[in-house]
């Protein structure tokens, strides 16, 4: 509680969440930075679970998106961080917004997976059972984490 | 035209569609969650497109390996985005109609952005067989990533917009 209250009364967080310029900016880099996140791991896994991009190499797509979702994930967490500041007292215990928390850890856990054996499933013949139930899964993670984001204020009104 | 959007608006807002998703505890968020879902697949790989156009970030595929490769997926989101919007409409039309920031939206800003899409789709075939782009490409990718951002700028201003009760 004593640093929730800290961060919450913190200037930089007043002061970013206090004008339309500032707090309407905040959305606009979550969204778009979730957007290209969301997005980029989707192609990937779309196209590792075979029903996307299939005539171009899925290492040198990869190659091509994942830096998009890296970036997209820094624009995500840093505005998402500061607009979960300006209430961090009403998150504390809000359990969907935890439980969105978690599932945007694990949906990264995934994408590093995919990301890391696209090139060895590549070389065979075949991309195997097993790593397209884990592109399914990793997809179903993100799609999970905007449920929950969407969750939040509609299920518990903050935010 | 205007009385035909207002008359439009208020028969949307009085379906079956819209007035189900606002009477029902849970719809709203799942409406939610497809506009985002398909807006996340459009709009994630439209920039990806659009930087690769301009030049920025990995050059693994060219830009035409890389417009082949997103094609089918984004039009797809396009469809899945456009159809929780709408579904998202239906739950208040007229007083979407009547906000600056839709308007804007709607009539220019996604029209524009299309029409550079669809541009940019089909000249990235030229544009985009070496790995380096032309001049041209570059200046056609950066309008069309600005085209996209006013969209969800316009689309996040829209409660800044709302008429006071």
């Amino acid at each position: 509680m004593g640093f929730s209250q800290w961060l919450q009364h913190n200037s930089f967080v007043v002061w970013v969440n206090g004008s339309v310029v500032t707090a309407s900016s905040l959305e606009i880099i979550h969204y778009v930075g979730f957007f290209l996140l969301v997005g980029a791991t989707a192609i990937i896994d779309l196209r590792v679970m075979g029903v996307a991009a299939k005539r171009q190499s899925a290492t040198q797509l990869a190659e091509q998106v994942f830096p998009w979702m890296w970036t997209g994930l820094v624009l995500a967490t840093i505005s998402g961080f500061l607009m979960y500041a300006s209430d961090a007292t009403e998150y504390l215990h809000n359990s969907v917004f935890h439980q969105k928390l978690y599932l945007c850890v694990l949906g990264i856990i995934f994408a590093v997976i995919v990301r890391r054996n696209v090139p060895k499933w590549d070389k065979l013949p075949a991309i195997p059972g097993v790593a397209r139930v884990i592109a399914l899964i990793s997809l179903a993670l993100w799609v999970a984490t905007i449920l929950w984001g969407v969750d939040v204020p509609a299920l518990t009104g903050v935010g | 035209m205007h009385q035909f959007i207002i008359a439009f608006a208020r028969w949307v807002q009085s379906t079956h569609l819209g007035v189900g998703i606002l009477e029902s505890t849970w719809a709203f968020p799942y409406v939610q969650l497809t506009h985002f879902t398909g807006l996340s697949l459009f709009i994630g790989t439209t920039l990806a497109l659009d930087l690769r156009l301009m030049g920025v970030g990995k050059k693994s595929q060219t830009a035409a390996q890389l417009a082949d490769s997103l094609f089918a997926w984004n039009w797809l989101g396009f469809a899945i985005g456009i159809t929780g919007g709408f579904m998202l409409f239906s739950t208040a039309a007229l007083t979407y109609v009547a906000n600056p920031s839709f308007d804007v939206k709607l009539s220019m800003l996604i029209p524009a952005g299309l029409i550079l899409h669809i541009v940019n789709q089909r000249k990235v075939r030229t544009w985009g067989e070496t790995t380096e782009t032309p001049g041209i490409a570059k200046l056609a990718g950066f309008v069309e990533l600005l085209l996209w951002l006013s969209v969800v700028s316009a689309a996040v201003l829209i409660p800044y917009f709302a008429a006071e009760p």
